[in-house]
């Protein structure tokens, strides 16, 4: 595949989208998983690294209790996956960050564990939060059986027989994590770029890394258990099935913080997806055999939505739109022609722009990037962020006016004074330092609340500002009003990271949480986004990723969009 | 003694600080420089707790112009922002600074990022630590914490500065420090959350 367009060069790059256009939440709520997510990435560095995998220890009985250590060793580094998996009653297990018992408890440490260590995480992976964890651990996570799943599965391997395809399908995973901790939290080890660890000095990769590990844990514990239960009867599961199996989260409030504190970062990502886009929208021409490739990924994006099926109600008619629009699409009699015209992809966009959702949209810039890895490639070596702790003091008050008014016009426009756009308050819950949303007026917190209300902040700060000297100095500005600081730092990051502002009222009425979820965890690589409310959100991880043994077939690395045969 | 990461001082000093209602920037200011001085295996959590208290009781003062023996500036709160300001206006600034070594984070985290170098001074107008080339320089027979005269001005490459030694830039991952010490710290930043009540938990979408 990678070949056909060896020679690609294209000429008038494509304009980048604005901001104004992409950093809105309806959008970003639309995203997809696509070529630069991490879940992406990491496959392709373990791929390309030829990395091995080994259960080192296995010490689970046939009850599914006990402990086991997975190794992986890829560029002369070994991480181990150190899993305890414990016995709760069916009242205990819940998806909540407040739950203190779960199925299984999970680690990521660097190197093998001695006894000693092995020991210490015994006692505080089970207590997660409350535990202290040591530095070698660079990811402390923990997940619950699916139960609807599990049992199916196992009950079916043990008679000899393959699980329901269908079932499968409408679940996509035998256990779902309710947590990933990773960046130094509770005492584990600090994210580091710097790192001789190479792969892992990428954002997120020990998340990743962490999370496959734990779906080889879940097919080898399920095949295991199988073969206890059915000794010579059973099966194990055939690959097809377990490549359709991922990963399953739940991920609520918790994740949202992180896209609005972390700017630069945000911007790095965003800024290089739309640079993929803006890349493949430049492309003057491409042959057959790529134009037959973004036909495949349409059908098998149209695949996928047919077998995505959620309880929102809200959600399910996105989808059902989507999955209307891509048919129309590949019944589209203009489609050949528009892939052979000049800047097909261009052309395909623009013909199809007014006929379709933001969802479609979004769908098709995963697709069109992902037959070109030598246009997209090297652009995942730049969604790192090193990010500043001083205010870049080159500004004068007259230039932060100036940024404010035309990066901020979004928050300039947005009545402070009216009850809707001051509806919510964001805060962190005692109960396991939860992120929630509160209720203006209604509920009790208000004084403890997060900076999230950005459109208020920089309304007030303008106010400060324009009464002062106009070549007055940003730090002469902050340092007799420290009260801007925050929300001043926030605009000069802005000037040059421009993506790196969602451009919402966040404690607005209309503001939807599961958008922002959405955004970081197209990311990340999610599939089968499954909301439960405006709040969270169950999704799959790894759903189609090649399993260990699989890493070095041909098209290990292709699995856009993961779709179950006769499901 | 107790083992923490690095993004464990940082969230838990802003945090703290919050609880006091110092506003988010200086906070997080704080936090930077608390986090910097652990990564460079400096002792930094007691001077942290000193400047809580101190500012509890309106003892610090986080006005440039308005400071004294008595109600020194806290380098703590204010080090970034003032070496923001005086790196900006090409100026010398000089006051009393409560706990100078955040001074030291401060001038090293504005040199390394904006490639802005500084010199810090005593009232006896010894130089006593100053960054050039992104490198920190420390006269440690002279350098203690405590609160003092100082003069801080950007870096003038004509002149010429004696010698002084390069401080190590030692970049642990973790640091230990005095459990007691960080459990104060902690029930400060507990003092940020919002108890759980029943009608609390919708906001988390359950």
């Amino acid at each position: 595949m990678r070949e056909n367009n060896k020679k690609i060069q294209p000429i008038k790059p494509h304009k980048m989208r604005q901001p104004s256009k992409v950093m809105k939440l309806q959008r970003l709520g639309s995203f997809h998983q696509s070529k630069l997510s991490f879940t992406r990435q990491l496959i392709n560095e373990l791929q390309f690294n030829n990395s091995q995998f080994e259960i080192s220890e296995w010490n689970i009985d046939q009850n599914g209790f006990g402990n086991a250590v997975i190794q992986t060793v890829f560029n002369n580094n070994t991480f181990s996956l150190v899993v305890f998996c414990h016995s709760i009653d069916d009242e205990e297990r819940s998806d909540r960050v407040i739950a203190e018992k779960w199925d299984m408890t999970f680690s990521l440490f660097i190197g093998t564990p001695t006894k000693i260590e092995l020991d210490l995480m015994s006692k505080n992976l089970k207590i997660q939060e409350l535990g202290r964890h040591l530095p070698k651990q660079l990811t402390l996570s923990r997940a619950n059986k699916s139960v609807r799943i599990f049992t199916k599965v196992l009950d079916a391997l043990s008679n000899g027989e393959q699980p329901c395809k269908a079932d499968i399908n409408d679940i996509g995973y035998l256990i779902r994590t309710t947590a990933v901790y990773g960046n130094g939290k509770f005492g584990i080890g600090d994210f580091s770029p710097n790192t001789d660890k190479s792969v892992l000095n990428k954002p997120f990769q020990a998340e990743m890394l962490t999370v496959y590990l734990i779906r080889y844990f879940s097919i080898e514990l399920i095949n295991f258990l199988a073969e206890k239960k059915g000794a010579n009867k059973s099966v194990k599961m055939s690959d097809d099935i377990a490549r359709h199996l991922g990963v399953g989260n739940a991920t609520g409030l918790g994740m949202a913080p992180f896209l609005i504190n972390h700017q630069e970062l945000i911007h790095q990502w965003i800024n290089t997806r739309e640079t993929a886009i803006s890349r493949v929208l430049s492309i003057k021409s491409i042959n057959k055999n790529t134009q037959k490739q973004i036909i495949t990924y349409i059908e098998q994006a149209y695949r996928y939505t047919s077998q995505w099926n959620v309880d929102d109600v809200i959600q399910t008619k996105r989808i059902k739109t989507l999955n209307l629009d891509l048919k129309n699409i590949l019944n589209c009699k203009q489609l050949n022609n528009l892939l052979n015209k000049n800047y097909p992809l261009k052309s395909l966009c623009d013909y199809f722009i007014n006929k379709i959702s933001l969802e479609t949209e979004e769908i098709l810039y995963s697709i069109f990037i992902e037959p070109f890895p030598q246009l997209i490639d090297d652009l995942t070596k730049q969604m790192g962020s090193r990010e500043k702790k001083s205010v870049f003091v080159g500004y004068n008050v007259k230039e932060i006016i100036q940024i404010i008014k035309e990066n901020y016009k979004w928050a300039l426009n947005i009545d402070i004074s009216s009850s809707d756009e001051n509806y919510f308050f964001w805060y962190t819950s005692q109960a396991k330092l939860e992120p929630r949303l509160g209720v203006t007026l209604k509920d009790d917190g208000y004084q403890k609340q997060l900076p999230f209300d950005i459109s208020h902040q920089v309304q007030k700060a303008l106010k400060i500002l324009i009464k002062l000297p106009e070549n007055m100095t940003g730090s002469e500005a902050m340092i007799n009003h420290p009260e801007i600081r925050n929300i001043i730092r926030r605009v000069i990051i802005n000037k040059t990271s421009p993506y790196s502002e969602i451009q919402d009222n966040l404690v607005g009425r209309d503001m939807r949480p599961i958008d922002i979820l959405r955004c970081k965890l197209s990311f990340f690589g999610a599939s089968k986004y499954d909301p439960k409310s405006d709040l969270w959100t169950r999704i799959t991880l790894f759903q189609g990723a090649p399993l260990p043994h699989q890493l070095q077939d041909e098209n290990a690395c292709d699995w856009l969009f993961p779709y179950l045969s006769d499901a | 003694m107790l083992t923490v990461s690095l993004n464990e001082i940082y969230s838990e000093t802003y945090k703290a600080l919050r609880s006091l209602e110092i506003d988010w920037g200086l906070a997080k200011d704080c936090a930077n420089l608390s986090k910097w001085l652990a990564n460079h295996d400096q002792y930094f959590l007691g001077s942290l707790l000193k400047t809580a208290d101190l500012y509890k009781e309106k003892k610090l003062s986080v006005s440039i112009k308005e400071n004294n023996l008595k109600k020194p500036l806290t380098a703590a709160l204010m080090g970034l922002l003032l070496v923001e300001y005086v790196s900006a206006k090409k100026i010398t600034w000089e006051g009393y600074l409560h706990s100078p070594k955040f001074m030291l984070a401060s001038m090293s985290i504005i040199a390394q990022e904006q490639n802005i170098s500084m010199v810090l001074k005593n009232s006896d107008s010894d130089i006593i630590a100053y960054t050039n080339k992104k490198n920190l320089y420390l006269d440690t027979n002279n350098f203690n914490n405590l609160t003092g005269y100082f003069f801080l001005e950007t870096y003038d490459f004509n002149q010429n500065y004696n010698p002084l030694s390069i401080v190590l830039n030692q970049k642990t991952e973790v640091s230990k420090i005095n459990s007691k010490c960080w459990d104060r710290l902690s029930s400060m930043a507990f003092e940020t959350y919002v108890p759980e009540s029943e009608t609390s938990k919708s906001g988390a979408g359950y």
